[in-house]
């Protein structure tokens, strides 16, 4: 037996704060030999992390050290956690949701339901001054969607998360605390075996419509696997670091499992801190010379922007890998980013774009983790009219679009762009993308129509991404469904049309949600409303009141176009078509009805395609 | 409005300043996030503001109930008795 040296603390119900203060678990393990994956559960990949002395250590929003957890002191957690599901009256197969916040307790119970063979379903956190019914009414969409049996909370959103579960006849509500109530000993465990699934995903779908993402031992073994030993070349000498949340793909496959399976130790700050206090993210790396970590674009904005004079005290050379993902990859943002922290020691070569997606567990391709970001400038014009990516070398922002090289299909999986019949497009010519692999989800739960929709005869899924082939590595042009993305964050568009329609004064059908790219890459929302007022003051009351419901329910601030009535574009089968409203916008053929408005809209209209 | 109510609201109009883009004149009833049109990002970036001059921690769920200017003094005054 090996002795555990790391300090647990927090590892039963009463925290004893004033015990000694917790010591980080190292980045190398004494004698255990690293494996990068080829476990085929995640249990046994558990198992052995168990057996050497690195772990997971959490970070308070002030940046202190608040618990270290070794992978030993994890798999004994879980262990017990899965005894007191169990005797709690779970079943193997239930679905038990967990509020996903950043903490030992998270972790317990996601790993616990897999010694128990129940699913654990992680939920978002993420909230906003005034969010309380968003939240709630997202978060019971989701119990729904899962019939869950149960749902664990913490503490502090214990409120919040019943009303959900009460709304979605959730019966079963405990924060932790009441959970370790339970007798941690003495069920008969049935952990999930290699065949069995692993857990459910809910950031796809929208709230009026949650699509949960069920993931298999398989799919969860075979992209860890990949990512680690493919995608970022893990070495023993890595360190992660994440502030990512857990109830997203990349948080949880890319900071929670994949270093789990690959025995590497991870810092975490949890996103709320994070997005208190960005710095803390460069200076924890820089503490603990982590050589690991990824985020969205806005990400390294935030965090270059608020370093401010403290960049020259971080040393942060040794910073590896810096993936970006869960956004369109900004190349101006990166080039702040390299130049702020170079003082540091930061190398741009750190920079790694990659692409994937929750329905792929996480990872789908990745560029050389040693070379500079390559982007690639295609002709505007080309791009539009032919769909095709002719190289320009024009200088001439209006005639050139930049995208970021995302590298070649991880190993095993296969990756195909084709057009609107399904036929396999060549090289610089734009279409679909479709992938197939040991990766991909087992499909929607319990939602064969939606699985129905994007899974091919031949295996293949289509990512409703849409991008062409450059010497053999992707690149990722944008989202053939209507998905908003904003700050790292997805956003459906329906979700948005749902608020606003529930307006006394606008009607179901009257509201086209969609967003314009900006001058930087960046998404600007357009909200669409049909309008029969013609006072001007009473229209500007309804615009204000529009963007007050979409600030409440969503948490963003939108440009609000008062459009005729009758003017939106409805498809054959009655449906709003979006990408044609954006079009007639564009065009000018919908144009806002207040005159006031219209010059803040000229210069969108022309930014956008 | 007692003058210690007084006191925070001033303040906690001086930290929005910068994220008052649209200049909405701050009243006790105003709708921080409605009002300013404020985004989720932003809110994070002056809640933290809040948080370091007043030197208290302001928890999620407490946010997701505080909607005006008056809410969030009052949600100041409590956290800074507690401490």
């Amino acid at each position: 037996m090996r002795v555990d040296t790391t300090t647990e603390i927090g590892t039963g119900a009463g925290m004893d704060m004033s015990a000694a203060r917790p010591q980080l678990t190292p980045t190398l393990n004494a004698e255990l030999v690293q494996r990068l994956g080829g476990f085929t559960t995640l249990c046994e990949g558990l198992d052995y992390a168990a057996q050497g002395q690195t772990g997971m250590n959490f970070y308070g929003p002030r940046g202190l050290l608040e618990v270290s957890l070794s992978y030993r002191a994890l798999r004994k957690r879980a262990i017990e956690t899965a005894h007191r599901l169990v005797n709690a009256g779970v079943k193997p197969g239930d679905r038990v949701a967990i509020v996903a916040e950043t903490g030992p307790e998270f972790m317990a119970v996601f790993f616990g339901c897999q010694y128990a063979g129940i699913v654990p379903c992680p939920l978002p956190y993420s909230m906003y001054i005034g969010g309380h019914e968003a939240y709630v009414s997202r978060v019971a969409g989701m119990l729904e969607s899962a019939h869950a049996t149960a749902v664990i909370t913490t503490a502090h959103l214990e409120q919040l998360v019943r009303e959900a579960g009460q709304r979605a006849r959730v019966k079963k509500v405990w924060n932790h605390d009441q959970l370790v109530q339970f007798d941690c000993t003495g069920a008969v465990l049935r952990p999930f075996g290699p065949e069995d699934v692993s857990y459910i995903q809910y950031s796809s779908g929208s709230t009026s419509n949650p699509k949960g993402v069920l993931i298999s031992q398989k799919a969860a073994c075979a992209n860890t696997m990949s990512i680690l030993r493919h995608g970022l070349k893990i070495k023993p000498t890595d360190r992660a670091f994440s502030w990512l949340p857990l109830y997203h793909d990349m948080g949880l496959v890319g900071f929670c499992l994949s270093p789990m399976m690959g025995q590497v130790s991870i810092d975490y700050l949890s996103t709320p801190a994070f997005a208190r206090r960005p710095a803390l993210w460069l200076k924890l790396m820089s503490d603990n010379q982590c050589t690991v970590s990824y985020g969205p674009s806005f990400g390294y904005d935030l965090a270059a922007r608020r370093i401010n004079g403290d960049a020259p005290s971080l040393k942060l050379d040794q910073w590896r890998i810096a993936g970006i993902g869960g956004d369109m990859v900004r190349a101006d943002v990166l080039k702040l980013f390299g130049e702020t922290l170079s003082v540091a020691g930061f190398r741009t070569t750190a920079f790694l774009p990659s692409y994937g997606m929750a329905e792929a567990t996480l990872g789908v391709s990745f560029a050389d983790t040693s070379e500079e970001i390559r982007v690639d400038v295609i002709d505007r014009t080309a791009m539009k009219q032919a769909g095709e990516a002719v190289p320009s070398k024009a200088t001439c922002p209006d005639q050139v679009r930049q995208f970021v090289v995302c590298g070649k299909p991880l190993p095993g999986h296969r990756m195909r762009v084709v057009d609107e019949y399904g036929n396999e497009l060549g090289e610089r010519r734009i279409g679909r993308i479709e992938i197939a692999g040991p990766s991909l989800m087992s499909g929607y739960y319990q939602n064969p129509e939606a699985t129905a929709a994007i899974m091919r005869q031949d295996s293949f899924m289509d990512t409703g991404d849409m991008g062409y082939w450059a010497d053999g590595e992707i690149v990722i042009t944008g989202r053939a469904k209507d998905m908003i993305l904003h700050n790292g964050r997805n956003i459906w568009p329906q979700d948005i049309e749902w608020a606003v329609e529930r307006l006394d004064q606008v009607r179901d059908g009257d509201v086209a949600a969609f967003a314009m790219e900006g001058a930087n890459g960046e998404d600007r929302v357009m909200v669409l409303v049909q309008c029969r007022l013609r006072d001007t003051a009473a229209i500007e009351e309804l615009r204000k009141q529009v963007s007050a419901q979409i600030v409440r329910s969503i948490g963003i601030g939108a440009d609000v176009v008062m459009v005729p009535p009758k003017s939106l574009p409805f498809t054959s089968s009655g449906k709003l078509s979006r990408a044609g409203a954006k079009a007639l916008h564009v065009s000018g053929d919908i144009a806002e009805i207040a005159g006031g408005f219209a010059g803040e809209a000229g210069p969108v209209a022309i930014a956008a395609e | 409005m007692t003058p210690e109510d007084k006191a925070i609201f001033d303040k906690l109009a001086e930290l929005l300043g910068p994220f008052n883009e649209k200049g909405v004149e701050l009243k006790p009833e105003t709708e921080i996030a409605v009002d300013l049109a404020i985004d989720s990002v932003s809110v994070m970036d002056f809640v933290m503001e809040v948080e370091d001059h007043f030197d208290i921690d302001i928890p999620l769920n407490v946010l997701s109930d505080t909607h005006t200017m008056n809410d969030l003094v009052g949600v100041v005054k409590a956290r800074v008795n507690k401490a």
